[in-house]
This record gives C-alpha cells, structure tokens and sequence, in this order.
C-alpha cells in the first residue's frame, strides 16, 4: 500500500497518458518514422484498453481512479468519418499541394541562380554587400520553399563559396545562411501557415496577412544588424578589390531578375488581400504563375515538369501521412482523456494568462529541437488551441478578425519555431547548413554565427508578444476593403 | 547524411529528381505498382491547378461552377492518400534521425520491418475494414454532395478509398519484405513473426466474415444483426490465433523438409 500512495497523486488515465507520451518520444528516438509510431502507439493503448484495462476495471478502480475508454472494434469504425472529414473532405488544404507544386516549380524555374548573379555584382561592391543579397534572395524565396531544408540548403550552396572568396568572417556568412534560410516557414505563403489554419480552425487568409509584419520585422532587424556590424567590424565583410563597376545595365539586371518572384508573390498575397481569390484559389495561381516563369525562362522540359509532379506527389505524401496519423493519434488521446489532463496541465500551470502562453511558447521551442514543424502544428497545436481559445488576451482584432487571439498565438509559434531551429546545439538550419559547407567551415562557425540572429529572433518575438496589432492589423484592413 | 554528392554546385541542389526511380533495382512487383499508381495520379496536380484558375476565371465572370468546388477536394483527396502510399514505398515519411543515421544497415532494417509490420500495416488493416463498410454504407445510400449543383455521386470518391488503403497495405507490405531480405531470408515463418500483428488481425477479420456469412446463408430466419451475437463469436479471436500459428507451423515444417530434402 506504501507504493500505491505514491502512483495515487495522478489518476490512472494521468499516467496513462505520460506512458503514451513517453513510448512515442521512445520510437521516435530509435528512428521509426513519426506517422507510424504515432499509429502505432495509439494501436498499442487501443488493444491494452480493450483487453486488459477496460475488462479490468473494477479491480482496478479499487487502488486508483480510472475512467474507463468504452472503446470497441465497432466504435473504431468513428475513425472512417474523422479521417474522411478531416483530411479528405477539407477545402482548406487543397491549397498545400498547391503551394508545393509552386515552390518546386519555382526552384527549377532558374529565377534564384539569376538573382544570385546579379545582386552579386550590385551589391558586391557594398560592405556586407553579399550577406544582404543572401538575406534578401530568402526573404523573397521564402515563398517558394517553406521546407527549411531546402531553403538552407539551396542559400548555402549559392552565398557560401561568394563570401568565402571575399574572406567574410565564417561565423557571418554561416549565421547569415541559416536565419534567412528559416524565414520561409513564417513568410507567406507558408505551407506550415496552412496547417496551422487548418489546425487552428482560423482563416488562413488573416494568417498570410497577419504573417506579413512579422515576417519582414525579422527580414529588417537580419538586414539593420548586417549593416551595423559591417560598420563596427569592417574585417569581417571585406569589399573586393577588384569590384565590378555599378552601371545602369547592372542595376536594370537585378530589376529583372527580382522582378518576375516578387511579382508571382504579389499576386498571391495580393489576390488574398483585395478579396478577389481565396487562399486556396491564390495557391493555383501561383501554381500557374511559377509554371509560366519556369516557361517563360526556358528551364521547362517534359522531364522537369514530371519530375516536379512526382516530387509533389512524394512531399505531400509525407506531409499527409503526419496528418493521417495524428488525426488517429488524436482520437485514441481523447479516449483516454488525454487532451483533458493536458488542458488542465497547461490551463493550472500559471495564474497570469500570458505566462501561459510564454509556457506554451517555451515547450514548443524545446521540441523545436527534436521534431520539425510538420509534427508540432499536427500534434501540439489541436492540444493547446482549447486553452489558448480560453485565455482572456488583450488582442485586438478590430472588430473584422475572428479569433485574433489564435491568429496572434499563431504567428507567436511560427516565430519560436523558427528560433528554435537556429538555436544550437541541436538546430534543423544549422545541421542542414553543415551538409552543404565547404572545407574549412565547421559547426563552431556555425553555432558562433548564428548567435546574434537567435538573439534578433527573440527581440523580434517579443516584440510581436508586446505589439499584438502588428500581426491583427493588416488582416483586418484587407476584410475592411 | 548519406555520402555527399561529388560537387556541391546550385544547379546540383535544385536539381530534380524522380523519387520513383531510387533504388528502382531493388523494388519488386509491389513497389513498381505503388510507383506506377502513383506516377498516373500525379498528374492531379496540373488538373488541379487547372480546376482551381479555371474556377478563379469563372467565378470572376459569373459563371460560378459549384461542382468545380467539389471537384477541387475530390482530386485533392485523392492524390493525398495515393501520395501517402507513395511516400511508404518510397520511404520518405519523417523520421528523427539524430541516432538513426548512425545506425548498421541492419539495425535499420530491423527497424523498419518493426515500424512497418506491427506498427503500420496494423493501421493499414484497420483503416481497410472500417473505410470499407464507410463506403458500401455510402454506396448503398448512394450518397451525393451537399450543394445542388455540385458533383453527386459521392460514394464514388469514398469507394475508392479502401481501395487506396489496400494499395497502401501492399506498398507497406512490399518495403517490409525489401528490409527483411537486409537480415534474413524470407520465410513464411519469419515473414508472419514480421507482420503478426497485423497476421491475426486479418485472421481475425477473417474469421468473422466467414462466420457471419456461414450463419447468413445456412439459416433462413436470422436477422442480419442479430449474427454478430451468437456465442461463436466471443472465440473469433482465439480462433483466428489459432490459424496464424498453425500456419506458423506449417512454415516451419515445412522449411525443415525443404532443408532436409
């Protein structure tokens, strides 16, 4: 009895629900992919329910509380309809193949290589000049790409060799590639801003609005420190010597080649903004749009364009498998009463509201560590959106914006997700960018470069914390149109 | 990491690739038909995009079409579960791979087997059978969609659902067997330790449907619910455990004479 008074402090659904956790952290770390050891526990706690615990319960109601799952085969059939109604049936994100599509098409339409080439030459001769032209190539690419991957992956091999030919101190160029190269996942049209609406169950045109702001705060705050410390610290962004000089013909180049991205940007942002597409309409016309510059840019043969398709086919597969996966993961949670503990939890972890959402804010960077932002939005997000909903927040939404709160927390996330995946020692960005370094440049660099950028991360996060209305604000004006 | 490709260039970045044709020499006749679905549904992504500019013009000239609407998730709902069986066979779901990427060949390929045949395709089964009575029940009534003008025939997108769920069950199947080969030879004793979850899962499916229909059609009076309450059915289960480890036998048996002979 001495022992059972110690287990007694949780119900046997509390600690249940620790063991479902903590079975699934187990699979994942021994490498089985996350959609089927999300299955795979839930299956787990399914037949335990049903053949050991549920039969049992009266026995055991005698040593601890237990609230039995009444779960059955037949009952499982409730599956069908949450997996039809909330992956198949749902108009929302039909908009994620879309963007996919887009980002991949964008990648092979060449536009990156011809911005690269030119804003080398024009920015070349500036101090930082190099590391302002790699930021700006993935404020604007942040569009196309979304998978932090291949963002890092794709700036490190265009700005890297440049600024070691330049003999830019390594931590800069390395810290420079990283924090520009995670800016996708916040700036629209982010597939993770999809999820996330989905998810959330907010519109997920007040998010691309609403990510805006916050988006090029970050950009401003990257590009102000560059230009700084290229004043402070002249050795570590040496000018060239032998600099090309700047023509009209250069300036005309790197016009044209910023031109065609931005303006595929501005149609999908702006078709949003005026009211004259959805978020899901906007998301084939960018589709479209990439394909014509791809076109347009004679980089389109039969072989890409399938290959594109395919690649499509593949992302959103993997994409989706989270989805099918947590959507189930989800509903063998709730038998248990899983998403009341963790509500509770959450809800009495503090008195002050905001602290809360700090507390959530902090948990969600520490997995930031461990999993990518597929699994977070899909798992963490449906958990904490009840308590977020139940918080009373001073977020204004002037009056048009539904759920502003959400729609701010949203935003919140995107940024310490970000922060998180450039904070060392375990970042996504800095491991992805590691891949691609040439001799020479290690993961000290690394670590050391990116330092001031989690820094200029958390001031922009607090920020956005302090001045809700700089992500509220803009959606609503685009609804007041 | 694998090995790093031999020059790291832009062009050799953003390079496309068919994630079908990786390790093409060691797929089999399971994988090749994953793929191959797989490379046909792709081109829902075009027609998609064409469904979705064509709705954007048509709408903006009034001539709104509802069931372009439908049609949009239609297409979309399709192509994602297509894309999820893809993504099995061509193994790219998500994983965390601070630790997997140091693993042995064979450590991971014991994984793999682990996380497929008692993780996955125990899903895969269950997601089969309830999908599938989701859709006969959908066909019977046959069910349309909720706007007037939309696309009717509802049940048809949800018919083709368990469809997509066995091709998964089959693709799933195919990478386990890939991985296995990695550490053991393939035998019909191993393969059912393998999947032997998922083994008495459809045994056990097995058993009920054949009990179910066995009572329809030899009595005449019963009511079609009541079947599922006679008492054969509390041993379904024992019943089906009892089949798989026969058949368990039967492969080892069998392995031994073949080994003898």
């Amino acid at each position: 009895m001495q022992l059972l008074s110690l287990i007694n402090f949780l119900t046997l659904n509390e600690w249940l629900v620790l063991v479902i956790f903590l079975t699934f952290i187990v699979m994942l770390f021994r490498g089985i992919p996350v959609a089927y050891a999300l299955v795979g526990v839930s299956l787990v706690f399914i037949v335990i329910a049903m053949f050991v615990l549920d039969p049992a319960k009266d026995a055991i109601r005698e040593y601890i509380e237990y609230d039995d799952t009444r779960i059955s085969f037949k009952k499982l059939a409730a599956t069908s309809g949450r997996f039809f109604g909330g992956v198949i049936k749902n108009p929302v994100l039909v908009a994620l193949p879309m963007f996919i599509f887009m980002g991949l098409m964008l990648d092979q339409s060449g536009v990156a290589q011809r911005m690269m080439k030119s804003m080398q030459v024009l920015f070349g001769a500036l101090r930082g000049g190099l590391a302002l032209s790699v930021m700006l190539i993935g404020i604007i690419l942040a569009a196309s790409t979304g998978v932090i991957g291949a963002s890092v992956v794709l700036l490190g091999v265009m700005g890297l060799p440049a600024m070691m030919e330049q003999n830019y101190s390594k931590p800069i160029a390395t810290g420079t590639i990283a924090a520009s190269g995670t800016l996708g996942i916040l700036i629209p049209p982010s597939i993770m801003l999809v999820i996330m609406s989905d998810q959330l169950s907010i519109s997920l045109g007040d998010l691309f609005m609403g990510a805006l702001f916050p988006g090029l705060l970050l950009g401003a705050l990257y590009i102000t420190f560059i230009v700084v410390y290229g004043l402070i610290s002249p050795a570590s962004m040496p000018v060239p010597k032998n600099r090309e000089p700047v023509t009209g013909k250069v300036i005309a180049e790197v016009a044209l080649s910023v031109m065609p991205p931005m303006a595929l940007i501005l149609v999908v942002l702006g078709s949003i903004f005026f009211g004259f597409a959805t978020p899901t309409e906007a998301s084939g016309l960018g589709a479209l749009g990439a394909m014509l510059l791809a076109i347009i840019n004679r980089r389109l043969t039969f072989t890409v364009f399938k290959d594109v398709m395919r690649q499509t086919l593949n992302t959103s597969g993997y994409i989706v498998g989270i989805f099918i996966a947590a959507n189930f993961f989800a509903y063998v949670l709730r038998l248990y009463g899983g998403d009341e503990t963790i509500k509770h939890m959450i809800a009495g972890s503090f008195d002050n509201p905001y602290m809360i959402v700090v507390f959530i804010l902090f948990i969600v960077f520490l997995l930031g560590f461990l999993l990518d932002w597929i699994e977070i939005t899909l798992i963490i997000m449906p958990l904490v959106l009840p308590v977020v909903l139940g918080l009373e927040l001073a977020v204004d939404g002037f009056g048009v914006v539904d759920d502003p709160q959400i729609v701010w927390f949203a935003i919140l996330v995107a940024v310490t997700l970000q922060t998180s995946f450039l904070t060392p020692p375990v970042g996504f960005a800095l491991f992805y960018l590691k891949g691609v370094c040439p001799p020479g440049v290690n993961l000290g660099h690394i670590y050391k470069g990116v330092i001031p950028f989690v820094l200029l991360q958390l001031m922009g996060l607090f920020i956005v914390f302090e001045f809700p209305w700089l992500v509220t604000w803009l959606p609503a004006i685009a609804y007041a149109n | 990491m694998t090995e790093k490709p031999a020059e790291l260039t832009v062009d050799a970045v953003l390079a496309i690739t068919d994630p079908g044709e990786v390790d093409r020499d060691q797929h089999g006749v399971l994988d090749r038909l994953m793929i191959n679905v797989g490379n046909v549904v792709a081109w829902a992504f075009p027609l998609l995009m064409l469904a979705i500019v064509a709705q954007v013009f048509l709408r903006g000239n009034g001539y709104n079409q509802a069931w372009l609407d439908d049609a949009q998730w239609w297409i979309y709902g399709f192509a994602m579960l297509t894309a999820f069986g893809y993504a099995i066979t061509t193994s790219s779901h998500v994983r965390v791979d601070i630790f997997h990427e140091h693993y042995s060949p064979e450590k991971k390929a014991r994984i793999e087997v682990f996380a497929l045949g008692w993780l996955l395709l125990p899903f895969l089964g269950v997601m089969f059978d309830t999908m599938f009575h989701y859709a006969v029940a959908s066909v019977v009534a046959g069910e349309g969609s909720d706007s007037p003008n939309g696309l009717h025939r509802l049940y048809l997108l949800k018919a083709s659902m368990p469809v997509l769920f066995a091709l998964c069950c089959l693709a799933a199947y195919a990478v386990m067997i890939r991985n296995l080969r990695v550490y053991s030879a393939i035998t019909l004793p191993r393969v059912i330790v393998a999947m032997l979850p998922m083994a008495i899962f459809m045994a056990w499916r097995l058993v009920e449907y054949v009990l179910y229909w066995g009572i329809y059609l030899t009595n005449d009076d019963i009511k079609a619910r009541r079947i599922i309450r006679e008492p054969i059915f509390d041993y379904a289960l024992w019943i089906a455990i009892a089949l798989v480890a026969a058949l368990f036998i039967f492969g080892l048996v069998r392995n031994r004479s073949q080994a003898k002979g």
